[in-house]
């Protein structure tokens, strides 16, 4: 409701066709603080992300608690999460020693599912991935793993390969290692969190104003009259944009981990 | 002047988007084409896709990150 108020502030129906916000940072904000422990002030934001938190570590607690023959059917379903992201990424892009790996993977993926679907869960309606904080912090880590990673398994030899490729013609290969060079070491951290960010705060964005507007025209529809009917097809287009962003929350949380892993692959075995 | 800025801010990632929107265009197609070949490969084909059109889209990503520290 407070985000309906924020986005409907300046709206007027009778003039209008969509309700825009003033400023769209402010459907992203949430400076005040709900409670403060000592120096550490708790918004919106925050507490959302330690629900994430502890929703992730129920789900896998009270799934993979207690492991039978026949699991239950909640077992299963979260048994068939932890095999996807294990067999399906981690194993088949790293290969048998992407084993090692998969734990970080599987909690990058359901605190990233879990943190998307919170862009349509009733009542909260907010992705915390639309906080470019999140998706930078996730990506700086799996930029750290992945250095590290490259750099234990090759020593300085990580780097010869990127900077100095044998496959290109020797008057290409300062061009094309720097290329390679800033690739890998620069826009790859930027863009895997830049994608999660942009998916995020680009559906939530459509969320609202669409649905928010429909809410507002539909709703005033004793000052403004027949103009309400503006509002019917904000409405439908919202609810459809709803589904889609279903489809979306699933797929940014599954590319994120698939690109986390190939970026692994590619610090384990540099010359593929 | 800010809005000037902000308009050809806005061109700017608008034409940033049309090499990206091809790129996917044909990465998805030949994903498909392939998987109608193919169909018991359509596994390693989507992984593969995915991929595909992640770095693809990256160019529109920073286009997009442009219109908004512009």
């Amino acid at each position: 409701m407070e985000q309906l108020i924020l986005a409907s502030g300046g709206c007027d129906p009778a003039n209008d066709i969509i309700c825009r916000p003033d400023n769209v940072i402010e459907l992203f904000e949430f400076t005040d603080p709900l409670f403060t422990i000592g120096p550490l002030h708790f918004t919106r934001t925050v507490i959302l992300i330690f629900l994430a938190m502890f929703i992730v570590l129920a789900l896998l607690f009270f799934g993979l608690r207690g492991r039978k023959l026949i699991p239950s059917k909640f077992g299963v379903m979260v048994e068939s999460l932890v095999s996807f992201v294990r067999d399906d990424i981690a194993v088949s892009i790293i290969g048998p020693e992407g084993v090692r790996y998969y734990p970080w993977l599987l909690s990058l993926f359901m605190f990233i599912l879990v943190g998307n679907l919170f862009e349509i869960t009733p009542f909260i309606n907010f992705p915390i991935t639309s906080r470019m904080a999140l998706p930078g912090f996730l990506s700086l880590l799996t930029w750290v793993i992945f250095v590290f990673v490259g750099f234990k398994k090759n020593g300085f030899g990580y780097l010869g390969p990127l900077v100095w490729p044998k496959t290109v013609p020797v008057a290409l290969r300062p061009l094309v290692g720097l290329i390679e060079f800033v690739s890998t070491f620069f826009l790859r951290p930027l863009t895997l969190a830049v994608r999660l960010f942009a998916n995020m705060v680009a559906g939530h964005l459509m969320l609202t104003l669409l649905l928010v507007s429909g809410w507002v025209f539909l709703s005033s529809v004793g000052e403004i009259g027949i103009r309400s009917v503006i509002g019917i097809p904000w409405f439908v287009f919202g609810l459809g944009i709803f589904v889609f962003e279903i489809v979306v929350a699933v797929l940014q949380a599954y590319i994120f981990t698939l690109l986390s892993a190939v970026y692994v692959q590619s610090s384990v075995h540099p010359e593929h | 002047m800010e809005e000037i800025k902000s308009a050809i801010a806005l061109v700017g990632y608008g034409l940033g988007a049309i090499g990206p929107g091809i790129g996917i265009g044909i990465v998805v197609g030949n994903a498909i084409s392939a998987m109608a070949r193919q169909p018991e490969a359509a596994g390693m084909v989507r992984t593969t896709m995915f991929l595909g059109i992640a770095f693809t889209e990256a160019l529109a990503l920073i286009g997009f990150v442009l219109f908004f520290i512009a």
